[in-house]
């Protein structure tokens, strides 16, 4: 056939357009809040771009190297996340993605599908370098008053270094499913993403960037940046990209990086395509084997299940639920990232070093505790949104089951409630008050806040709960598209809501008592009826979203 | 395998040679060999997990064969899988279709992968969503459609290009008796003008009222294969309906078991 390999990407271009056009409810919302974040986030990288690079200009060459070897070093960490991203997405637009099925039928020449395919892998894993890069390299260039030739072989740099380790990617995935199968190559990228996300958090920790904000450790800065040099440097299209960007800054013009970037791109291309040639097919039949079901033998599970008093229905509901948990490595790896993030989270807390401020170290570390109920409320919001919002939807199509099954509503949206419930409660709490132990804030704010998580805790799941039972999304691919659905968007707004209104009424009686106690002043009676009707008024609100969040849900699912 | 009598056999457009499949030590698709004629609606029937749809899938371009050839109107879908695939209309058992295209984007993009492009293209997608009575369905979103409607959409596809073979994959599934009968209809009027339909269906009546001649697999292999009369004569059954023929080929019914548990 004769259409170029661009026809291929028409489907994605017109069902863009097509959802454009129909616009479906919550649209609008979802746009202003992502649009916002989007610009707000943006608008700080630009500033900060261009802020470093202009108060480095005051240091002339040091700021100059600094500034050298810190686009190189950006170039690095993108370059790493452009090959893995690279290989998380040639395995779904190469192998497992639905239209391959109507493709691989058709009359279409190998070689244009793969082009085809390499240019979507290309935008879906590299979209969000290049908005990153956009407002930085803005920065950096205003800052320098850069010729506009900077700006222009920003993209001509941009192209062929996103195409090098995305090219890379799609090579290994291709090994990668030749020798597994694609759905277990699938599990294995998976574990591999967490790796990869926990080794980037350690190197941070074991980096200490905050070292760096002190003056005095300016020599340190040097030392850093020394350390990333090493032998092979100069061999890494991050360098080249660094190299040919820093001397366009300069107003020069670096053309051997440039040419390296390219012909290794377009090198890498040829290659590639070639393999993918030789080796798609075989990979592609590897991808239709079914894989093993794992925890087949979760003879653990059954015994708990069986030792806690519910009904028949609610203990296999749960079973089933755990099961499909476990089975599923795109849940709970997930999971374990976050953990690992809210480690380093209480690890920040035993660094910092607030005995330093000698007058304000208790005030600080009591507003710390406060600030850290809002971070445990929104950690929970996160996690409610991504794992117990999509409960019901999670269901899917074989969701008929339980409406055909002797099960009352009420009784399986409440299974739901309590699966998602009790480890989100445990984490939270852990969370707050480790936290707070490490600070060694006041025992009253210990107490307090380790209550508040567990009122918290009910509101924020039964609302997910019962709103991701008002808006289910029983045809979405996986949990993520629900919990970006309008559901998803309007329970993280009422949730962001809800805490921040009970982290005030909490706060504000909590911190009335921490000033009369310090104080040694006794507390009046009208004073301690309004700390009481505050505490009173944070359980309150938390109760009635709990029992409003569960009743819209389970009236929802009722309606015929 | 159990043959009927040996005819003249024209040029097959659908033909495989010891098509072969193999999972690690699982044998899916155990040498089967199959040819389907221009003009000739041929069944493909077997209980589940017989091999059918893997063999489909084969033919279809959509599995690599571990050992074994498939042409398709003369052209071995391994050396020139442009040419084979350009002959061929497919229909899967579970369609995929683009959920945010309308109908009528979709036809004009599938036409687009086989080569029908220009100013007739149009008229063609009209002619084919009339046919399948999508007509007014042509310019709203495919995700609105029901499952047999999805399916009429795809046999639009499959049949717009005008190729020479069809391969169905379980062609009634969610289809109410008004669309079951068209579509029966139209894979009739497209056999009676030259087109070779390979079928795998469950539904026997189907099979039995449209199948020139009726392949039947089991594990893997290729038991039996004839006209329906010619295997009613091999089960020994003139007689039968072709429901009690293909249950005593491929093993019994059970039925004496069934009594017992239950």
């Amino acid at each position: 056939m004769a259409q170029p390999f661009p026809y291929l990407l028409l489907p994605s271009i017109w069902a863009s357009r097509n959802r454009a056009q129909r616009r479906e409810r919550g649209d609008l919302l979802r746009a202003v809040m992502f649009g916002g974040i989007a610009i707000a986030v943006a608008c700080a990288i630009f500033a900060a771009a261009f802020w470093i690079a202009w108060q480095l200009a005051d240091y002339a060459e040091l700021g100059d190297y600094l500034l050298r070897a810190g686009l190189s070093w950006l170039f690095l960490t993108f370059l790493s996340f452009l090959a893995f991203s690279g290989v998380v997405t040639a395995l779904s637009t190469f192998f497992l993605s639905d239209d391959l099925r109507l493709l691989l039928a058709a009359p279409v020449p190998s070689y244009r599908l793969f082009h085809a395919r390499f240019a979507r892998t290309l935008v879906h894993a590299s979209w969000m370098v290049v908005v990153f890069l956009t407002p930085l390299l803005l920065g950096i260039g205003l800052a320098r008053c850069a010729p506009l030739s900077f700006y222009a072989l920003a993209v001509l740099t941009i192209v062929p270094f996103s195409v090098i380790p995305v090219a890379l990617g799609t090579a290994a995935t291709l090994v990668l499913v030749n020798v597994f199968p694609a759905r277990r190559a699938r599990d294995i990228l998976m574990l591999m993403g967490l790796f990869f996300a926990a080794s980037i958090v350690i190197l941070l920790r074991y980096i200490r960037p905050e070292r760096l904000m002190h003056v005095e450790s300016l020599p340190d800065i040097t030392a850093f940046f020394s350390t990333l040099q090493s032998p092979i440097t100069p061999l890494l299209p991050s360098f080249w990209a660094g190299e040919t960007l820093f001397a366009s800054l300069q107003g020069g013009r670096d053309f051997l990086h440039l040419a390296a970037l390219w012909t290794t791109a377009l090198m890498l291309m040829v290659g590639v395509g070639a393999a993918y040639e030789r080796w798609h097919f075989a990979g592609f039949s590897n991808a239709q084997e079914a894989r093993k079901a794992r925890f087949t033998r979760l003879h653990v599970l059954d015994r708990v299940a069986h030792r806690i008093p519910l009904s028949i229905a609610r203990r296999h509901l749960l079973i089933k639920d755990v099961k499909v948990f476990l089975r599923d490595v795109s849940q709970w790896s997930q999971l374990l990232l976050l953990l690992a993030l809210v480690l380093v989270y209480l690890y920040n807390f035993r660094v910092l070093d607030l005995d330093r401020i000698p007058y304000m170290g208790g005030v600080v570390k009591n507003v710390y505790a406060f600030v850290n109920l809002a971070m445990a409320g929104l950690v929970m919001a996160t996690v409610a949104v991504r794992f117990v919002f999509p409960a019901v939807s999670a269901e899917g199509q074989a969701f008929w089951i339980i409406r055909t099954a002797p099960v009352s509503i009420r009784e399986f949206l409440w299974s739901k409630f309590w699966i998602g419930l009790v480890p989100i409660l445990a984490l939270s709490e852990v969370l707050t008050v480790a936290a707070n132990e490490l600070l060694g804030v006041d025992p009253f704010l210990e107490i307090v806040a380790a209550v508040a998580i567990v009122f918290m805790s009910f509101a924020l799941v039964g609302l997910a709960t019962g709103l991701g039972a008002r808006y289910p999304r029983f045809t979405a691919d996986n949990a993520s598209q629900v919990a970006g659905s309008f559901g998803g968007i309007a329970f993280m707004v009422m949730a962001v809501l809800f805490v921040l209104v009970v982290i005030a009424l909490v706060g504000w009686p909590s911190s009335v008592y921490l000033f009369y106690r310090v104080r040694h002043i006794p507390l009046d009676a009208s004073r301690q009826a309004q700390i009481t009707a505050s505490f009173a008024a944070a359980a309150l609100v938390s109760v009635a979203i709990w029992w409003l969040g569960m009743r819209t849900g389970i009236r929802a699912l009722q309606e015929p | 395998m159990l043959v009927a009598g040996v005819r003249e056999a024209p040029t097959p457009v659908i033909a495989t040679q010891d098509l072969v499949k193999r999972y690690g030590g699982f044998t899916a698709v155990d040498g089967v060999t199959l040819d389907v004629a221009a003009g000739e609606i041929h069944g493909f029937l077997g209980p589940n997990g017989a091999g059918k749809t893997t063999t489909i899938r084969m033919i279809a371009g959509l599995l690599k064969p571990t050992s074994g050839r498939v042409l398709v109107n003369g052209h071995d879908l391994a050396r020139e899988p442009e040419r084979a695939k350009a002959s061929l209309g497919f229909i899967p058992d579970r369609p995929f279709i683009y959920e945010k295209l309308t109908a009528g984007e979709f036809l004009r993009f599938h036409a687009g992968l086989y080569g029908v492009d220009g100013t007739g293209v149009g008229d063609r997608v009209r002619e084919m969503l009339e046919l399948f009575e999508l007509t007014k369905w042509e310019h709203e979103l495919v995700e609105s459609f029901s499952h047999g409607m999805k399916q009429r959409l795809v046999m639009c596809a499959a049949f717009l290009h005008r190729p020479p073979a069809v391969l169905v994959d379980e062609p009634m599934v969610g289809l109410d008796p008004r669309g079951a009968r068209l579509i029966k209809e139209v894979f009739r009027r497209m056999a009676s003008r030259g087109v070779a339909i390979l079928m795998s269906t469950h539904t026997l009546e189907v099979a039995q009222e449209m199948c020139d001649r009726i392949s039947i697999i089991l594990k893997g292999r290729i038991i039996a294969r004839g006209t329906v009369a010619e295997l009613r004569a091999m089960a020994g059954h003139p007689e039968d309906q072709l429901t009690t023929v293909f249950l005593k080929l491929t093993g019994g019914s059970g039925l004496q078991e069934i009594d017992e548990i239950v």
